[in-house]
């Protein structure tokens, strides 16, 4: 069986997907990028968990905690990358809001099938 | 240990620009220019020494080996350089610098300047991280690195609507494409549980799923875009106009080398493909069927070829069209490393591989020539539509005579470097499928009308438009004579070039026995 | 090296170079049809296709088709491609990510199939 969090991890993928088919307003489209990198943040943290004995596994960094009560641990590089991955979609949320004002500023529209003056 | 200066010089040079910018106003161009210089010495000497030693350059961050304590298996970051990386990151370093240079006449009417110095920076760290990591996160972190900067620098220019749409456009799209790109890496990690290249290559060389296989089709996908493949090609023409033209000879001569082709390459062969080696053919491997994957390359090569070509044609825009050609010179860079794939281990594979890097390196330099000849027409006349433009070699000699090489050379005409690269990929893929090399011949066809087009143009009787235009100053003028002069002294000994670098480059990126991988091997002391 | 058989080969490429020439006559000749301009108003219907239109002295045009036809259809081809590749770049950015995704879908399908 896939655990729960596998399939909702997917679906957020696949809602940011239609997202960025099916809206057309900038603000949306900024939504649905984040939504589907939280999607893959949270394939990637589910993939640190396990459950060891039964007994719930604890932070990586309570490495002192861990070794006195026999407790194990969750996999650290999964957090590691997720945590490195939020600062990059930090950065491209403030980019992107920063290009929408922008935008609107020059068209007046936040419709994004309206900023199309560049083909052919 | 030279390697860590490579990323320490720019990264330090980057964020110290807004202290330095305010001791004055000439101050951090200098300091620009004397970063960027820093690095490309730095450059020079790895390549330089992987040249000469013909060995893989190992490096652990924080440690003296890639073995965790108590385990057995590599957990920290890694870099690796081999011939290929190094010749890349000596690429980069040169245009880098020179587009720097350029900068200093080229921006010299633009506000904000220490935030344009601090990205370019940033941009040229990213493409040289890429090009020297081992680690396939890290590969990721410098990735999206080198794309934020080049979405930044994309609309630098904010007060023109070009800059924001065009911006948009690609910043949006290719957030998608690294997410996807993500989104492999997260299989990969799932499914093997490390993230180091070259033990990543011996996990799925041991036992192959069909999660890899899913995994390198969202790398692959995801790639493409990024080095502006058809059908994902429409960004790149949108956005290397829309950028300043230094930044437009970064984007088109670099990003598009560092952070796709050069990446599809690097994961298709370090990671996919263990080589020839005795240890790793044991098992089932390769883990993913090599001529499905060629073939997906060689079938994107040749519609990007095409059409891109094709499309450069019909432009009135300089800076489109020669966007529009880069896409049509990384179909060829595509089809060198798809037959390269499919003809692994023979002569015509390794003569593909070291045609496509030969036009790598080509390109960046002649790419970077002819978008620094359009900042520079539009530098001094103020537009960049074709049908204003003509009679311009009367008025800016020098200009035009750097946009002759450079067009001779994109084409491929004997003399200058575009055409031993490109008479290699021709050779091999004729070689393999004269299908292929038809289909090649074919797309420069359309490449020379759509150079000859802008050729009639410069040469033209004169238009109203350019009366007052005389050549621009030195600082624009010089990066445009050392580019000219370094694409006729490589075109004057092509061969000499092409067995000396270009060929070890394709052996030790096509690893016959598998050096990528055993240079990490050694460490853990199995095989 | 050369034997006898090889020659076959010859004759192999040779008939698809025919087959090949003739089908782009046939498609040049299709793409030739259509009206021209000679002045004034008045056009010639070079294929007949229009029998009462045919303008006198070029009823010989009517029916027939000649090397110019195959000329000017090989341009008006090559243009119409160049017509249809711009018509493509919409400059929409929902094309641009369902060619993403469409590139993804095609790369992802060759390999779990083939791989």
């Amino acid at each position: 069986m896939i655990p729960l969090q596998f399939i909702t991890a997917f679906l957020m993928v696949f809602m940011g997907i239609y997202a960025f088919l099916y809206k057309r307003n900038l603000i949306k489209l900024i939504l649905a990028l984040n939504l589907i990198d939280a999607g893959i943040h949270l394939l990637l943290i589910s993939l640190g968990y396990r459950l060891e004995n039964g007994i719930l596994p604890t932070a990586p960094i309570y490495t002192g905690y861990e070794t006195l009560k026999g407790t194990p641990m969750v996999g650290p590089i999964p957090q590691a990358l997720v945590l490195t991955s939020i600062v990059i979609g930090v950065c491209v949320l403030s980019l992107a809001m920063a290009l929408t004002i922008n935008a609107y500023r020059h068209y007046g529209t936040l419709d994004v099938n309206k900023l199309r003056r560049l083909r052919g | 240990m030279t390697l860590p200066f490579l990323i320490i010089i720019p990264l330090f040079g980057a964020f110290s620009m807004p202290i330095v910018s305010l001791l004055g106003k000439k101050i951090k161009e200098y300091w620009a220019v004397i970063v960027s210089g820093a690095t490309l010495a730095v450059s020079a000497k790895i390549f330089y020494t992987v040249w000469k030693t013909n060995e893989i350059i190992l490096y652990t961050l924080g440690s003296d080996s890639p073995i965790g304590k108590g385990v057995k298996f590599p957990i920290r970051i890694v870099w690796e350089v081999d011939l290929f990386g190094a010749l890349l990151a000596l690429t980069i370093a040169f245009v880098g610098f020179l587009a720097v240079i350029y900068s200093l006449g080229y921006m010299k009417h633009d506000t904000g300047l220490e935030k344009y110095y601090t990205l370019i920076l940033i941009l040229e760290l990213g493409m040289l991280g890429i090009v020297i990591t081992g680690d396939i996160f890290n590969f990721y972190v410098f990735l999206e690195i080198m794309s934020i900067a080049s979405y930044a620098l994309v609309a630098f220019r904010n007060d023109t609507w070009e800059g924001i749409e065009a911006g948009i456009k690609y910043m949006f799209v290719g957030s998608l494409a690294s997410s996807f790109i993500l989104l492999g890496i997260a299989l990969l990690y799932g499914q093997y549980g490390t993230l180091t290249m070259s033990y990543l290559a011996i996990k799925i060389a041991e036992n192959p799923t069909l999660v890899a296989k899913i995994a390198l089709a969202f790398f692959i996908g995801g790639l493409l875009f990024k080095s502006g493949a058809v059908p994902v090609h429409m960004w790149l023409a949108d956005a290397h106009p829309a950028a300043p033209s230094s930044i437009s000879a970064m984007l088109s001569g670099l990003v598009i080398k560092a952070g796709g082709v050069y990446a599809v390459a690097r994961i298709v062969f370090g990671i996919f493909n263990p080589g020839l080696h005795a240890y790793l053919r044991a098992f089932n491997a390769p883990a993913v069927n090599m001529d499905v994957i060629g073939w997906v390359i060689v079938f994107f090569a040749c519609l990007t070829l095409l059409v891109g070509n094709a499309m450069a044609v019909v432009q009135t825009d300089m800076k489109r069209l020669f966007a529009f050609s880069s896409v049509g010179q990384i179909g060829y860079i595509l089809l060198g490393i798809g037959i390269g794939t499919l003809a692994y281990g023979t002569k015509a594979g390794e003569l593909a591989l070291a045609g496509a890097i030969y036009h790598i390196v080509n390109h960046a330099l002649i790419k970077a020539l002819l978008f620094l000849v359009a900042g520079a027409v539009i530098h001094q006349v103020g537009t960049k539509n074709l049908n204003e433009l003509s009679g311009l070699a009367k008025k800016m000699p020098l200009t035009t005579f750097s946009f002759v090489i450079g067009a001779a050379a994109i084409i491929g005409l004997p003399p200058l470097n575009g055409f031993a690269s490109k008479w290699i990929i021709y050779e091999s893929s004729a070689m393999y499928n004269p299908v292929l090399a038809a289909i090649a011949v074919v797309g420069t066809v359309f490449s020379l009308a759509a150079y000859t087009r802008v050729l009639f143009t410069f040469l033209g009787r004169e238009s109203d438009m350019i009366k007052e235009a005389k050549e621009p100053e030195k600082s624009m003028i010089i990066p445009m004579l050392i580019l000219v002069a370094v694409i006729i002294v490589m075109g004057l000994l092509p061969w000499q070039i092409s067995d000396k670098i270009m060929v070890p480059t394709a052996r030790m990126l096509e690893q016959l026995n598998g050096e990528y991988i055993m240079a990490l091997l050694k460490f853990i002391g199995g095989a | 090296m050369f034997g006898y058989w090889d020659a076959l080969y010859f004759l192999y490429a040779f008939l698809i170079g025919l087959i090949i020439s003739y089908l782009l006559m046939k498609w040049a000749e299709k793409v030739s049809m259509g009206t021209r301009r000679t002045g004034d108003g008045t056009k010639i219907y070079i294929s007949g296709e229009d029998q009462d239109k045919v303008i006198p002295h070029f009823e010989h045009l009517s029916g027939y088709f000649t090397g110019r036809h195959v000329m000017w259809g090989l341009i008006r081809g090559v243009h119409r491609m160049f017509l249809v590749f711009r018509r493509e770049h919409t400059g929409l950015l929902t094309d641009y990510v369902a060619y993403l995704l469409i590139t993804i879908a095609i790369v992802l399908g060759a390999l779990v199939i083939g791989g």
